[in-house]
């Protein structure tokens, strides 16, 4: 039995309390607020004050439910204790058990958007669920009065339109069944949405796999390959190729 | 400058697209010097929605109407220029790596680098190898530009130059790279010959390497 503290984005949440509960190891669990994503220049001090913090408090090692995130993972450093990474580049590798897996489904349909549960119960929009795509409707009328007023009608239709034009060329929504507790409405509520947006809808079911391997410390095993451990005094740094990260050392 | 010329330079900078058009018509009615109205009436302002930008005076908002506002205008002066055979600042073909679907940023370059004087040949979303070549060898650029926003996308930049040396063009083109996991690291691992980090710096960039 080791004990770690597992610092992670909350699109995790559930799936990790689960595994959690159940490990043979002890695991403390820290959540951060899963809006970094699209900073991950803030991502990358934030999660490193929370590796600094957590120092001298007994724990064997600090386990990241991250994988790249953008880039925001690059450069933290494991301070006294080692510091381990699942080697993927994002949290939709990570629940789908596997990179090529992620690889795959990216490769068949690279338009997809992807949700999750967590996704939609930890938004940060006071908490309501989210519609499809990244901008709920709310949300988008008052973008559009906004640019109204700034910039007039013809240029505000035009901002509307210009940053959202991703959403014509996405083709299918994606939800990530994780099997830790029945979805209530929340699928059915994202089948109707799609069809709004003309996107495919798709039940997946995601794969615990690489989670549980990071909690019940699968990454101590010779042959761990899903995994990067950097030890105390190095960082993490890219590879630009299939196994994500290397270790720099300190 | 001309009254009129320093008018449609304002509209640009406000992103006043329809007060653009109306006024470029009635400075190319009134016989204004075409270059002058390029240089001063489009460049220019583009120029200074570059570095209010970089300032943070402007987001991408007010960069998306200016440049709207400019093109409203380019596209009565672009017949013009071709027709007295004055040539653009260079030839850019640019587009968004195969597999990744995003182009705001995309976008923006080529609306920066169009406002720099350049020709832009937009390639789109989702650009293979293969279409970048025939882009190559259909219109002969100085420079490619290629975009990513996802990290697992951004390596396909890497494939796209290897293909280029493979069919013996990487030599005939300046490759720039840009787009938000992309780094100076990266051009430099992949041997680009240029990255930046915004529109702005992309323009400046591009014109960097046509002086070189």
């Amino acid at each position: 039995m080791s004990r770690y503290l597992c610092i992670a984005c909350e699109v995790f949440a559930r799936p990790l309390y689960s595994l959690a509960a159940t490990s043979p190891n002890v695991i403390d669990i820290q959540l951060v607020q899963r809006s970094l994503h699209d900073e991950p220049n803030k991502m990358r001090p934030k999660l490193q004050k929370k590796i600094d913090m957590m120092e001298d408090r007994g724990y064997e090692a600090v386990l990241l439910g991250y994988g790249l995130c953008g880039n925001g993972t690059l450069g933290l450093q494991a301070r006294t204790v080692p510091l381990v990474i699942p080697r993927v580049h994002d949290c939709i590798a990570m629940l789908l058990g596997d990179a090529k897996r992620y690889a795959d489904e990216f490769e068949k349909t690279p338009g997809t958007y992807w949700f999750t549960q967590d996704f939609a119960e930890r938004s940060d929009e006071e908490g309501k669920f989210r519609s499809l795509g990244p901008i709920p409707d709310e949300a988008l009328a008052k973008q559009y009065d906004v640019f109204v007023t700034q910039y007039g009608k013809d240029n505000a239709e035009y901002l509307i339109e210009t940053l959202g034009s991703w959403q014509r060329r996405y083709q299918r929504a994606a939800f990530l069944d994780m099997g830790v507790l029945e979805p209530d409405g929340y699928k059915t509520k994202l089948e109707a949405d799609s069809e709004r947006f003309d996107w495919a809808f798709e039940a997946i079911t995601g794969d615990l796999k690489i989670l549980r391997g990071l909690l019940n410390g699968d990454w101590a095993k010779k042959d761990a390959k899903n995994f990067i451990v950097i030890p105390p005094g190095s960082s993490v740094d890219i590879t630009y190729d299939k196994h994500v990260f290397r270790c720099t050392p300190g | 400058m001309d009254k009129i010329v320093k008018e449609i330079y304002d509209a640009v900078v406000n992103g006043n697209a329809s007060g653009v058009k109306t006024k470029v018509q009635a400075a190319l009615d009134a016989g204004v010097n075409i270059e002058s109205l390029l240089n001063e009436g489009m460049i220019a302002p583009m120029k200074e929605v570059g570095e209010l930008f970089e300032t943070g005076e402007y987001f991408v908002p007010e960069m998306l109407i200016a440049a709207r506002a400019m093109q409203a205008g380019m596209t009565l002066i672009r017949p013009v220029l071709l027709a007295q055979d004055i040539k653009p600042a260079g030839k850019v073909v640019i587009g968004t790596v195969k597999g990744d679907l995003h182009d705001i940023g995309k976008n923006l370059v080529s609306m920066m680098l169009e406002g720099a004087g350049f020709e832009m040949i937009d390639l789109g979303t989702d650009v293979s190898p293969e279409k970048f070549l025939e882009a190559i060898q259909a219109h002969q650029p100085d420079i490619v530009g290629i975009s990513a926003l996802l990290t697992t996308t951004m390596t396909n930049m890497d494939a796209t130059l290897r293909y280029f040396e493979e069919h013996k063009v990487r030599d005939q083109v300046k490759v720039i790279i840009g787009g938000a996991p992309v780094t100076q690291a990266y051009a430099n691992t992949i041997g680009a010959d240029g990255y930046a980090p915004d529109a702005n710096q992309a323009a400046a960039l591009a014109r960097q390497l046509m002086a070189a």
